[in-house]
């Protein structure tokens, strides 16, 4: 029995109906958007305390409120939650969930229930980074969890096990998310919303979504290398088996810089939509701004070594990354100056959003300066690891992207519930915190300057830090107290703040056109768009520029009339039980293993349950939806996962090249491998592909006799790879090479390891389609790009083979990489 | 914009069969890595194994992704999605690969 995706009632609002179940089963990206916030709220408290301890602990020389192990786990959580549970999230869970739907004129993401999935996987990711406080094995080697001190010998507890499988999980949740919604963007633009007419919000979180596929892959290979080192005895940190640990300070860089872009440029572009609506003019230099966008996110791809200037790379190393991380500096001072210009002659209106904006302005630009300091690896030599640098992220950070996302709740919670925030409270929130932000953050320049290192737990009394930190703790206290007023104000606007309307700020962009909080279905119509600020013109007339004219009267909201019946997807418990199954597979590693063949289990039954679930979507969606490409919205995923898998292998095949030769003993790929028997594994994965292709065509022809006789083609000739590669393993086994014997054994196992995964869930994939076919399901669901989806994946898997064959088994005589 | 979604682009229109280009695709695939596999066995050439393996296995890799991943055919989207990807991928290995190198090297 399916449920057929149903039909809604006219103006339902969004909140309403469903019950707990219907909060459990959401698909609405609305919903999903408000679960993020709620969670991420809740980080933000939790982070917050664990704040506030350290500043008491602080607070005066020598104290003893915290000991040493406690502040330790205090700031290892306090960075991990902010940066993974709080800014990260609310940015791209919160704001672009619930926002670049409305913003684009689309009625949903383009895989709803995949946006529910990663919202799941987010949560119970973010469960397993602290349950630890249950168990008292709180993770206590900071955010950044630098090797050796996450190795087991250092951290023989399961602190270190909590974190890395905590972050592998929720990092699954964060591409899904992103690739989600990059699709959304790139497809479903409402008919006329050219990359140019897009909210320069949209802009920004694109980029984002981008840098979030392209950046988390080398933090999940560190993070594997990591749960291997911990869990089965390998050694890709360890100098003493020939490693390095300088690898995860590598690999956790080229995440972790475009994870601060990550978490400002959904702050750049909620400063993009407040400054123009409360200055009553267009943005400033659009053009200019949308290209400085793309070009901050590809050159934040290119300075992640800046932050390892101390551990000696060199001269031309750390000249390539000051250069780099200096130029980020332009296109970054652009968006700046964009801003100021627009409210330069602007008609400026005081209200508490953009009383955050102005913050944002002037505290970024402080941040961004002493990061320009940093950039320059002579001074950088002398202010790392000191309070200096806390003060400089924490102004990129909370000065800059807290502010800004705090600007943007004040903005969209009418929209987000119907109701106005308090204004005078809001200004009280705004003032206390500017206050206790400056007072807390500024002094640790002076402290770093002063000598104080970061990450101490106490200092002595005579060090001439005393007033300083008081004073920071004093400042953190008045940010609790703020923060306690926004809370406060939320209530209050809970229990019956003022009615919002559909536009009260007279907003610029589509999300203002709709009524607050939005139907379920966002709009009546999707909107034409014939210019930038679309919703603006409508209301000012398009022959204003953007302008409001000085006589204007703001014309009355008329809705739009209903466009027929319109069908939303039906709920769905399987993203909820697949991402408990994640979970379960994970934490059974560390409790019982029957537990991970569970988890396993439930993630296989719930995946290919989700993808049979509504047999109809894809028929409907192919005959009803027309995007803004004209391309398949599934076509255009796999694409996207294809190319996030693509910095996944080369994470694999940079690790395999980088260790290669610096084996202190063993086999040596020389030694090991064999050419033959990998050269006829290599020539049936080859052919694999001829025959998938072929099954792909036949498909296209509807010839489904031909399409089944291809598919189970390309099933047997992967499972003859498979068992070529079983094989190989099994041989190499009796030979005495174990996945910890050397380094070659365990880049190589790893490496192949995780490309023979890949090949298997493939078959998997195709075994699935084949049934659908034998029994009819897919000719009678229209589901022939399924096969087209599988095929690319496929192929793909194949040209990494190509790649992993030449590196691995060809070049084994070279030794030097 | 267009009307309609283009579920049959990857294979233009319904009924057109590229059968053969497949094949001989396939073929090439075959012959490149014979060659491949030769190269790897002749001592003379060792010195320049790495930069001819990299021109022959890119140009196997060029000929899945451009014919049975269907780049040359489709739209040019799924190019401008995979391309940068590819490229950023690639600077990835090379640029960590002679950090690394340099690193152990003591630059």
């Amino acid at each position: 029995m399916v449920a057929l995706p149903k039909q809604i009632e006219v103006d339902e609002n969004y909140l309403h109906g469903g019950g707990i179940l219907g909060w459990l089963t959401t698909i609405d990206h609305k919903r999903i958007g408000v679960l993020y916030g709620l969670t991420t709220l809740f980080f933000f408290l939790i982070g917050g305390i664990e704040a506030l301890l350290m500043r008491i602990q602080l607070a005066r020389p020598e104290n003893t409120f915290l000991s040493a192990y406690l502040y330790n786990e205090m700031f290892t959580m306090h960075g991990t939650t902010m940066i993974f549970l709080v800014v990260m999230p609310v940015g791209l869970g919160f704001f672009a969930n619930f926002l670049v739907p409305l913003q684009i004129g689309a009625r949903d993401v383009a895989f709803p229930r995949l946006n529910a999935l990663s919202y799941w996987i987010f949560l119970f990711g973010a469960l397993v980074l602290n349950i630890g406080w249950l168990a008292n094995a709180v993770p206590d080697a900071g955010w950044f969890g630098y090797a050796n001190l996450t190795e087991r010998y250092y951290s023989p507890g399961i602190n270190i096990d909590f974190w890395s499988l905590g972050l592998l999980i929720s990092g699954i949740g964060s591409v899904l998310s992103g690739l989600n919604l990059l699709v959304t963007v790139v497809n479903l633009r409402a008919p006329g919303m050219t990359f140019m007419r897009m909210p320069l919000f949209v802009w920004s979180v694109l980029v984002m979504f981008v840098l979030v596929l392209v950046a988390f892959p080398p933090l999940t290979v560190g993070l594997i290398f990591l749960v291997m080192d911990r869990f089965f005895g390998t050694h890709f940190y360890q100098v003493v088996a020939g490693a390095t640990p300088l690898l995860w300070q590598h690999l956790f860089w080229l995440f972790g810089h475009p994870e601060v872009y990550i978490m400002v440029l959904p702050a750049f572009g909620i400063m993009s939509e407040i400054v123009p609506v409360f200055s009553r003019k267009p943005l400033y230099g659009y053009p200019v701004m949308a290209y400085s966008t793309a070009l901050i996110g590809f050159l934040s791809y290119g300075v992640w070594a800046h932050h390892m200037f101390a551990v000696g790379m060199g001269p031309v190393a750390d000249s390539a990354f000051a250069l780099t991380s200096m130029l980020i500096a332009i296109p970054t001072g652009i968006k700046i100056f964009s801003w100021i210009a627009t409210m330069w002659g602007g008609d400026l209106k005081m209200k508490t959003p953009f009383l955050f904006a102005l913050a944002f302005i002037v505290q970024f630009t402080m941040g961004g300066l002493s990061g320009i300091m940093h950039a320059q690896p002579p001074i950088d030599l002398q202010q790392t690891d000191s309070y200096f640098v806390v003060a400089h992220f924490h102004y990129v950070l909370f000065g800059g992207s807290a502010f800004a996302l705090l600007g943007g709740l004040y903005y969209w919670w009418p929209k987000v519930t119907g109701r106005l925030l308090d204004e005078r409270l809001g200004k009280l929130n705004f003032w206390t915190i500017v206050i206790g932000f400056n007072l807390t953050f500024f002094p640790m320049h002076l402290l770093g300057g002063e000598g104080m290192p970061r990450r101490i737990y106490h200092y002595a009394p005579d060090m001439g830090w005393n007033t300083l930190n008081l004073l920071c703790t004093i400042g953190a206290f008045t940010m609790a107290f703020s923060v306690l007023v926004l809370l406060i104000n939320i209530l209050k606007t809970v229990r019956g703040g003022e009615m919002a309307g559909p536009d009260p700020w007279d907003g610029r962009t589509l999300e203002w056109k709709v009524p607050s909080p939005p139907p379920e279905y966002n709009f009546r119509q999707i909107p034409v768009v014939r210019a930038r600020d679309q919703f603006w013109r409508e209301k000012y007339g398009f022959e204003t520029g953007g302008l409001q004219p000085s006589d204007a009267v703001r014309p009355p909201a008329t809705p739009d009339a209903l466009a027929g019946e319109i069908h939303l997807p039906a709920p769905s418990i399987y993203p909820i039980l697949l991402a408990a199954g994640i979970t379960m597979a994970a934490l059974g590693m560390l409790i019982w293993t029957r537990i991970a063949l569970c988890g396993a289990f439930l993630i296989v039954y719930c995946a290919i349950a989700m993808a049979f679930e509504y047999p109809d979507a894809g028929a409907q969606s192919a005959a009803s939806a027309a995007t803004a490409t004209g391309l398949d919205t599934r076509k255009i995923g796999i694409w996207s996962f294809i190319g996030s898998e693509s910095l996944f292998f080369a994470s694999l095949i940079a690790t395999y090249l980088i260790y290669k030769g610096r084996d202190l003993a063993g086999p040596t790929a020389e030694t090991m491998l064999e050419v033959p028997l990998s050269t006829v594994t290599t020539f049936v994965l080859l052919m694999s592909s001829l025959t998938m292709v072929l099954a792909q065509d036949a498909y296209r022809r509807t010839d489904r006799l031909w399409g089944l006789r291809w598919l189970f083609a390309t099933i047997v000739l992967g499972l003859i790879f498979l068992g070529g590669q079983v094989y190989e393993f099994n041989s190499f086994f009796h030979k005495g090479m174990t996945l910890q014997t050397n380094l070659f054994s365990q880049t190589f196992y790893t490496m192949v390891g995780f490309h023979g995964a890949h090949v298997a869930i493939g078959v998997i994939v195709l075994l699935a389609l084949g049934a659908a076919s034998l029994t009819g399901w897919f000719e009678r669901h229209h589901r022939d790009v399924a096969v087209e989806c599988a095929a690319l994946y496929w192929h793909f898997v194949d040209i990494v083979w190509v790649v992993i064959f030449s590196v691995v088994y060809l070049m084994r005589a070279v030794t030097k990489a | 914009m267009s009307a309609q979604i283009q579920t049959e682009t990857a294979g233009g229109a319904h009924g057109e069969s590229r059968t053969l280009a497949y094949v001989v695709v396939a073929v090439l695939l075959a012959i490149l890595t014979a060659m491949e596999v030769w190269i790897s066995y002749v001592h003379a050439l060792l010195p320049v194994l790495v930069p001819l393996l990299i021109v022959l296995s890119g140009a196997k890799f060029a000929l899945v992704a451009l014919f049975y991943m269907h780049l040359h055919y489709d739209s040019w989207t799924f190019s401008a999605i995979f391309l940068p990807a590819l490229f950023i991928a690639l600077l990835v290995v090379v640029v960590l690969v002679a950090l690394m190198v340099r690193f152990f090297a003591g630059f």
